[in-house]
């Protein structure tokens, strides 16, 4: 009895202190909006609708603050709550911005061999992805999170994110190899 | 990580909101505290037994209620106009949609036609 | 194939409890569409509303800057949007009281397209001599109903110009982008169910 009230006490406190660990709230809007903010444009590629989303994401942080229990916490439900905010809204929305990966414009031979290029035709393939491939693209090579956290974040198995990103890797690689020459492709 | 990888890392770098998104959240979330604030406040004003008390503590408010009330109109109207520009973008988006689906749908009909 | 119309929840900012100007009045009934329907968007925004809300937009944004511009010379927006879960949630019998103002001398109706499935839309314009001074979009479709009135000098046209912004979709690359990307999207759920682990 005694130890298990031990156990439940250290537990409060551990949680109290790693709370105490939370930096303000306009600290905290400061620090991760950009996260939140990329996160939304990922699936809306609307600016305000991702500014609209972002709002929404942190002033429902506002009225949770109480069951934040520490940083890492924070950092998670933030991704988490993003995450799933854009996907709805994207859903809802039937991402109107999107481009069709056959649409996408064909470089020319100037802008091929031009890095600044690649990236920008890689964001506009990214936002053709399929949801569940954009979602983990996102999460991986944006927020540069680990497998176990992504799956947590998306509800999935690791196992479903390795496929997922694999499967959008090989997606994307097929799509540069072809419209802008395999030495791009490594 | 492959080259390729780091491409895509380097493609999907984050971007930043408008220059006033902390200030927006904040003053959001400051109107939504002031609701609260204010039927907290109510309450506390119509219990009987609170009032003589209460009537002393309101003369001290008063004097340093004024900066505050001040305070709380600017929140006001931040949060008033922030919402009236969402509204408007909202508006504004949904009429530009349904113009493109009129034009795209008298463009299906004729192409029906000829 | 689905249009891409946006799904919002309930928003009223009611300022106004009316549609204003040129004595062009919202059916009352359409309000209780909002009962029947999973979600609708309310806009009412009147000429200080529009100035407060101008005074927000943001200047570094091309976007905003130019809805700035647009609304500049508007003396309202108002918008009433309802989407429901199946068909036969409304008639047109709902908004016969609209269309019988827009009978009026001064509104013209410039657009009328029916399609087989089931869309009915119309633009209605109002003169002022040879100027524009307002804009209604009547669109009807079996799950959805859509009015939009803007009051004030304004062209349709300079909302088109907003395609491809703001979320707006451009006009002519909707029909195909759409059917791919729901393609797209059922492929990928099949091949998700049918996967093993690697």
């Amino acid at each position: 009895m005694k130890a298990a009230l031990l156990a439940a006490t250290t537990s409060i406190t551990a949680t109290r202190e790693a709370q105490a660990e939370l930096p303000p709230f306009p600290s905290v809007v400061e620090t991760h909006k950009a996260m939140v903010y990329s996160i939304a444009w990922q699936f809306l590629h609307d600016r305000v609708a991702a500014d609209e989303l972002a709002q929404d994401v942190f002033f429902q942080l506002h009225k949770n603050w109480a069951s934040i229990q520490s940083p890492a916490h924070l950092l998670f439900w933030l991704r988490k709550v993003a995450t799933h905010r854009a996907i709805d809204a994207a859903r809802k929305r039937k991402a109107k911005a999107e481009t069709s990966l056959e649409e996408t414009d064909e470089p020319t031979v100037l802008e091929r061999v031009h890095d600044s290029f690649l990236a920008s035709y890689l964001k506009r393939m990214v936002a053709s992805l399929p949801e569940k491939q954009r979602s983990v693209i996102v999460l991986r090579y944006q927020e540069d999170m680990e497998l176990e956290e992504i799956a947590k974040v998306l509800s999935m198995n690791v196992s479903t994110v390795k496929t997922q990103i694999s499967r959008a890797l090989e997606l994307l690689r097929g799509k540069v190899s072809r419209r802008l020459g395999k030495e791009n492709v490594r | 990580m492959t080259p390729f990888e780091e491409e895509l890392k380097q493609a999907l770098q984050r971007q930043e909101p408008g220059g006033d998104f902390t200030a927006r959240v904040l003053a959001r979330c400051a109107a939504e505290d002031a609701k609260k604030r204010s039927s907290l406040w109510h309450s506390f004003w119509t219990a009987p037994a609170w009032r003589v008390g209460a009537v002393a503590a309101a003369l001290v408010l008063v004097a340093g209620g004024s900066a505050y009330e001040q305070h709380e109109r600017e929140v006001k109207r931040e949060t008033r106009g922030m919402e009236a520009k969402r509204q408007l973008l909202l508006a504004v988006r949904i009429a530009g949609t349904k113009l493109q689906e009129v034009r795209q749908r008298v463009k299906e009909s004729e192409q029906i036609e000829q | 194939m689905k249009r891409p119309f946006l799904k919002l929840a309930i928003i009223a900012i009611s300022l106004s409890p009316v549609w204003a100007a040129d004595d062009l009045k919202l059916p009352i009934n359409l309000d209780k569409l909002a009962e029947r329907a999973t979600e609708s968007v309310d806009v009412t925004l009147d000429q200080s509303t529009l100035q407060l809300a101008s005074g927000f937009l943001s200047k570094d944004d091309p976007d905003e800057v130019q809805v700035k511009k647009m609304i500049g010379k508007l003396k309202g927006i108002y918008v009433r949007s309802f989407e429901f879960d199946k068909e036969g949630q409304y008639s047109m019998a709902d908004v016969q009281a609209l269309r019988a103002q827009l009978k009026a001398p001064n509104w013209s109706r410039i657009v009328g397209v029916k399609s087989i499935k089931g869309e009915n839309t119309e633009v209605y314009l109002l003169k002022n001599g040879d100027q524009i001074a307002g804009i209604v979009v009547l669109d009807a479709e079996p799950k959805e109903l859509t009015i939009v009135h803007v009051d004030g000098s304004i062209s349709p046209e300079e909302l088109s110009r907003l395609g491809g912004h703001m979320g707006i979709p451009e006009f002519s690359k909707q029909k195909k982008k759409a059917k791919k990307d729901s393609s797209s999207d059922a492929k990928e759920d099949e091949q998700e169910d049918g996967q093993s682990e690697r």
